[in-house]
């Protein structure tokens, strides 16, 4: 692999994201694999993205990796953790120890159970759009790790890359765009995880495989995720097209 | 995101409903206020799919429900249809053939402005709140985030069943609802059970309350498939707004 820049690799990600803007994209998909991308440029093991919902509480709207303990080790961090610091003050939370002292006395729940699953260090950066902070971008790492200065940059560039994304969202509000935009990339993200439990039911297998299969139809058909999965509540596609 | 004091007066009182009526105790033309707009509606999707007009303000908002349930045409039912909101600050800019039947009527009230905002967890509705304004223009910031308050209060309460009495979900922070174990539970006890998205989740809140446990919980067992709901016990209540 020829050596790139981390800020070139870092535009080509930019670039990957936005090319997929033009028209009718799949942000859920999007953004996935713009987490995907995070963990190879900040080298760490999971990223993910978390948005506000009208109460403010956070809710994971994509990760690097899709599989249900992932997304769950996010989903803790809707009101406790590194991401929910982070989306309350609008700051950065980076190198935080997910051990006892710091990572007990500050988040517990999430501290513990990020520990179980394997995770020693958390990063968290705020998507902010304007003057407010709409979501958390999250690393989590099965090491120390440390986020440097350098690091830090990339990581708020992949949240601008991310805020940027959901606002790109084609809806067909005149007005409150911002706040429609937000909303409807929450709603998305509830659909696929209702549609995986109905495929999930469908075929008796977990809910994993009925991601890969929800995405791989999604893919193969040029579909946004999030459509594939209304059909398939709606009864509109038939869960034996998504085989 | 906050909310404003008015709107937190508003959600204070919002209650648990035994029938449609007295769902949201304050009038609605003080809350429309607060949203700046000139009237609020809020109805309720049955479970044979039809809408009820639960709360509305006198006048063009009860005209404006009343017009788009008898016409099958209008903002909510595209947003029960899309499942997301409708947001139309000015009426006079819209293609005649968006609401053809409707949009003349609308212009003869005189309104100039509709916002929809669905009850919604993911693909099920359980409702609409309808905002409506004679002057065009999009909701302020703070009317907006109040009214996405409203919503998300006004839905956590609907999913409550009734079933907690003075335990409002309004206050308290609704965020197990946004977990994806929760959603995964709910497609699969939908298959499971044979009934719709919107009953299956309220099948699996009464299933926590019954047994004192947190939704999350439940839905965890669900998805690992320690439980199951396809013989979960007696049917609960079709309108799904009263606990059997």
């Amino acid at each position: 692999m020829i050596a790139v820049a981390p800020q070139e690799r870092v535009l080509q990600a930019f670039g990957e994201a936005v090319g997929t803007l033009i028209d009718d994209f799949d942000l859920i998909d999007a953004l996935h694999r713009l987490c995907a991308r995070g963990v190879e440029l900040l080298d760490v093991t999971a990223v993910g993205i978390m948005l506000a919902g009208p109460h403010g509480d956070l809710q994971v709207l994509a990760a690097s990796d899709e599989r249900t303990g992932v997304l769950e080790l996010f989903g803790l961090q809707s009101e406790e953790g590194p991401c929910a610091e982070s989306y309350r003050s609008g700051e950065a939370l980076v190198n935080a120890g997910l051990a006892a002292p710091d990572g007990t006395a500050r988040y517990p729940l999430f501290a513990e159970r990020a520990r179980q699953a394997g995770y020693a260090t958390a990063h968290a950066l705020p998507l902010r759009l304007r003057q407010r902070s709409i979501g958390a971008i999250g690393m989590l790492h099965a090491g120390p790790h440390t986020l440097d200065p350098e690091g830090v940059r990339l990581g708020r560039t992949l949240a601008d890359v991310a805020t940027l994304a959901v606002l790109q969202q084609h809806t067909i509000e005149q007005g409150n765009v911002e706040r429609a935009q937000v909303q409807a990339a929450l709603v998305s993200r509830t659909v696929i995880e209702q549609a995986k439990g109905v495929l999930a039911e469908h075929w008796t297998t977990g809910v994993d495989e009925a991601f890969d299969a929800l995405r791989g139809y999604a893919r193969r058909h040029g579909e946004r995720l999030a459509d594939v999965a209304r059909g398939i509540i709606d009864g509109t596609l038939g869960t034996e097209a998504l085989r | 995101m906050g909310t404003s004091a008015e709107m937190a007066a508003v959600l204070q009182t919002l209650h648990p409903v035994t029938g449609a009526q007295g769902l949201i105790g304050t009038d609605p033309e003080s809350c429309a206020r607060v949203l700046g707009v000139d009237g609020v509606a809020l109805s309720l999707l049955t479970s044979d799919g039809t809408a009820e007009m639960v709360w509305a303000s006198e006048g063009d908002s009860r005209r404006l429900e009343d017009l788009q349930f008898t016409l099958g045409e209008g903002p909510c039912v595209d947003a029960v249809g899309r499942g997301s909101l409708v947001i139309e600050p000015d009426l006079s800019r819209l293609p005649a053939d968006r609401w053809p039947v409707l949009l003349p009527e609308l212009a003869a009230l005189g309104i100039g402005a509709v916002f929809c905002f669905p009850l919604l967890v993911g693909r099920v509705c359980m409702g609409i709140l309808t905002l409506q304004r004679r002057a065009a223009g999009p909701l302020t910031d703070a009317g907006m985030d109040d009214a996405l308050i409203l919503t998300g209060a006004l839905t956590a309460v609907l999913l409550d069943g009734g079933a907690a009495s003075d335990a409002l979900m309004a206050v308290e922070r609704p965020s197990d609802l946004y977990r994806a174990a929760v959603h995964q539970a709910t497609g699969m006890i939908s298959v499971q059970a044979g009934i719709p998205l919107s009953q299956a989740l309220l099948r699996l809140r009464a299933y926590a309350y019954r047994h004192g446990r947190p939704i999350l919980e439940v839905a965890e067992d669900v998805v690992a498939r320690r439980l199951d709901f396809r013989n979960d016990g007696p049917e609960p209540d079709p309108s799904g707004r009263k606990r059997g």
